[in-house]
């Protein structure tokens, strides 16, 4: 974008600036793609957004030796929509850009606005009825920033709520504990539906799944410690990692989410606990909710094993060779 | 010290969210009830105040002096506080009375009231007075502040102006005699017609202070005042009181112009209703910044146009313009009232707020809810010890970094007893240091592709 004060202001706070100048540059191309390769009229549309950049960039994603895995939020998606009966048109970036949430919470107005103009006219072009997001950033956006009169915006818990989702009864029995953080976007800032009974209902129908509710939650959830891709240090680390700490006391085996930047900044807090095994490693998984009820469903398995770490690399192993 | 405080609670390891609020919320609040403490402190003190004035009456009687004299004092007035009653008795003869016995009404207390101009006078008075008994129980709103509460703020205007001109009205003789081109109709429109328009101005204006986007109430009333003023100039040219020698309104316009006596009419009535047109159509038709300075310039124009004309028409034309002067003075409801009403609305309606969350984030009060879950104050060095991040950058006690460290989670909204929207403030900010600093680059020259 501009050059910045970058002692005070947003360049001081935005730390990943290749992705920004990636996505920024989206928004100039205005016009749209001569053929899009989807049918008009369709009933349901899933908007993936933006979750396939994240891996890219991120050191602790799946593809650089992290478990945290954005893109497996797709599949699921599309997955768990399938299950319900729907087979969703995918909005996906060949064509559509980015929602521009960020870019919007940075203060980069004029972005957003070519990114939404253009955005709603694909989606006007198409005659989507509903538009089904997995991010709770882009439920807002497109509930509240965009003016999509005409198009209902769900998010995809409210979708599986309101088909009722059937999940097969566990091959296991083992119980597992399950804490779910409301994402600050898809809860309080929500001055109309507002998302707290329908992931707490979803992740209830998994019948050994037992759902502990963290310190605060619901309208008072604390927040994972970053948004919009902003603020990213040891301070705001220090309320993700108070945030981890409060679902390890609880013993959980899952922590769900059902925002990709939570899972993004819970995420890189694991994966360093990984890389230092001398400290405290939060032992539970930290994934999406659509990932998580996916796993549960029937049929073939989402996404793709991680990827092992080589053995000279991996500082477990290292430290068992130490040790032995 | 106050920092320290504040350190050693937030890092007391309690989760800082009290049970109060969210959806779970008790009904039970901490403090005391209305009944009986303030109840009795009230009554307390309310018969206090009535002894001190039953003890003062009965130490020192007032003195009442000789009633008044109509052979001494030619204007009989009451005190200043009583000339809209005074006014409202007077205007009174215009409601239909008649004659006892035939019709009275039973008072109640065996007697009977006559129906006179006495009897309307009395039930008139009810009228700026009974507003303040009802108001309470039709404007309900939680918040008083004028800009929350238009209605009762625009009420309150349109009593205001009506008090102001019954009071006048109550100097009708005199007023009649010190400028006999006005009539004592004129003086009883002002009843209707003046306090309707500052109640509308004051409604559009304090609506747009509320940040509502009042482009169609402003065309409405500025096309209905531009209509009025129309239809009142022709009314009082053509068919009106002017017109009463019998001649055709089409032949006696062109005989006008050939009249000299008549031409100060002309141009003294066309100055207002152009002026009128101007401001509706710079509303109506133009972006807010252009229509201000039109509406501008036009203003300055109608202003020394208007003063300089009469300057050199009364020394050029003294009968033509006592014409003028009486035709504007006669329709002064609407010749006179609508431009200011025209002026005044769009002013208040296009005024530009201070700041857009200026206004709401001033509403806080400091009950520190907001501090209490602010995550960033909790780990955040430089605004440890305040309120939320948002309003401490609001009120400049940082240096505006805090503002780019808000997570925008919107926690202190979610617990904000008045309901203000921190995270649009953070929106808003955000997005005008973006502009300004693009502005900058614009301004220093340096082109964007460069400058990446």
């Amino acid at each position: 974008m501009m050059p910045l004060d970058p002692e005070y202001g947003p360049a001081r706070t935005i730390p990943h600036p290749v992705m920004f100048r990636l996505l920024d540059s989206e928004a100039e191309d205005a016009a749209p793609p001569a053929d899009i390769p989807v049918p008009k009229g369709a009933e349901y549309a899933y908007y993936p957004g933006c979750v396939d950049y994240y891996d890219q960039e991120m050191q602790f994603s799946h593809l650089n030796y992290g478990d945290t895995d954005h893109g497996i939020i797709f599949d699921s998606s599309i997955k768990l929509l399938k299950a319900v009966g729907i087979e969703p048109v995918i909005l996906d970036r060949s064509f559509m850009k980015c929602c521009g949430h960020d870019q919007l919470w940075q203060g980069k107005l004029d972005v957003f606005q070519r990114m939404r103009d253009y955005n709603t006219r694909i989606i006007k072009m198409l005659g989507i009825k509903t538009l089904v997001t997995s991010c709770a950033e882009g439920y807002r956006t497109f509930k509240l920033d965009y003016k999509l009169d005409g198009v209902t915006v769900k998010h995809i818990t409210q979708v599986l709520y309101e088909r009722g989702l059937r999940l097969p009864p566990p091959k296991d029995g083992k119980p597992i504990r399950v804490a779910y953080q409301d994402p600050c976007r898809s809860c309080r800032q929500m001055p109309v539906d507002p998302i707290y009974e329908e992931p707490r209902d979803l992740i209830r129908r998994v019948e050994n799944a037992e759902l502990v509710e963290l310190k605060t939650f619901r309208a008072d959830a604390q927040c994972c410690g970053v948004a919009q891709m902003m603020y990213c240090n040891d301070k705001t680390k220090g309320l993700t990692a108070s945030r981890m700490a409060e679902a390890k006391e609880l013993r959980v085996d899952y922590l769900l989410t059902a925002c990709p930047k939570c899972l993004t900044h819970f995420g890189c807090l694991h994966h360093e606990n990984r890389w230092k095994p001398e400290e405290e490693r939060f032992r539970y998984r930290v994934i999406d909710i659509t990932h998580f009820l996916a796993e549960r469903l029937e049929g073939e398995a989402v996404g793709r094993p991680p990827s092992v770490i080589p053995e000279a690399q991996d500082p477990r192993q290292k430290a068992a060779k130490g040790g032995a | 010290m106050q920092v320290e405080a504040v350190r050693e609670r937030v890092y007391e390891g309690r989760p800082g969210f009290p049970a109060e609020y969210g959806p779970d919320r008790q009904g039970v609040q901490p403090g005391y009830p209305f009944w009986p403490h303030e109840a009795y402190r009230d009554l307390v003190i309310i018969f206090l105040l009535c002894a001190i004035l039953l003890f003062l009456s009965a130490a020192y009687t007032p003195v009442v002096g000789p009633s008044a004299n109509p052979a001494i004092q030619p204007f009989i007035i009451p005190d200043w506080y009583l000339l809209f009653s005074w006014g409202l008795l007077k205007v009174a003869d215009v409601l239909p009375t008649c004659q006892p016995p035939s019709c009275q009404i039973p008072d109640g207390f065996g007697g009977a009231l006559n129906v006179d101009g006495a009897f309307w006078g009395d039930v008139l008075t009810l009228i700026p007075v009974l507003p303040i008994f009802l108001l309470p129980f039709l404007d309900r709103g939680r918040e008083a502040r004028p800009a929350k509460s238009p209605v009762r703020g625009a009420l309150g205007l349109y009593g205001i102006a009506f008090v102001f001109f019954a009071s006048l009205y109550a100097l009708n003789d005199r007023l009649l005699e010190t400028w006999p081109f006005l009539t004592d109709d004129t003086l009883k429109v002002f009843f209707v017609v003046p306090p309707i328009l500052v109640g509308l101005a004051a409604y559009v204006g304090l609506r747009r202070l509320g940040y509502r986007d009042m482009y169609w109430w402003l065309v409405a009333a500025l096309g209905a005042a531009f209509a009025l003023i129309l239809a009142s100039g022709f009314w009082a040219f053509a068919i009106g009181p002017w017109g009463l020698d019998g001649i055709d309104p089409w032949t006696r316009l062109l005989r006008a112009f050939g009249d000299p006596r008549a031409w100060p009419t002309i141009v003294f009535g066309l100055i207002p209703i152009a002026y009128t047109g101007v401001v509706f159509y710079a509303t109506a038709a133009l972006r807010e910044r252009k229509a201000k300075e039109i509406v501008l310039v036009a203003s300055v124009i109608a202003l020394f146009a208007t003063v300089g004309l009469v300057k050199w028409s009364a020394d050029a034309n003294p009968a033509g313009t006592y014409d003028a002067l009486r035709l504007i003075a006669t329709n002064g409801n609407f010749l006179v009232a609508l431009p200011f009403f025209a002026l005044i609305t769009f002013y208040v309606g296009t005024r530009t707020p201070y700041s857009t969350y200026e206004y709401l984030l001033n509403e806080c009060y400091q009950c520190g809810k907001c501090h209490t879950v602010c995550p960033v104050t909790k780990v955040e060095d430089d605004a440890l010890g305040g309120l939320n991040l948002v309003y401490n950058t609001f009120k400049k006690q940082h240096d505006g970094v805090p503002l780019w460290t808000c997570l925008a989670c919107d926690a202190c909204s979610a617990v904000c007893p008045l309901d203000i929207h921190y995270s649009d403030y953070i929106l808003e900010e955000r997005s005008k240091a973006f502009a300004s600093a693009a502005e900058a680059q614009a301004r220093s020259g340096v082109p964007a592709e460069a400058a990446k």
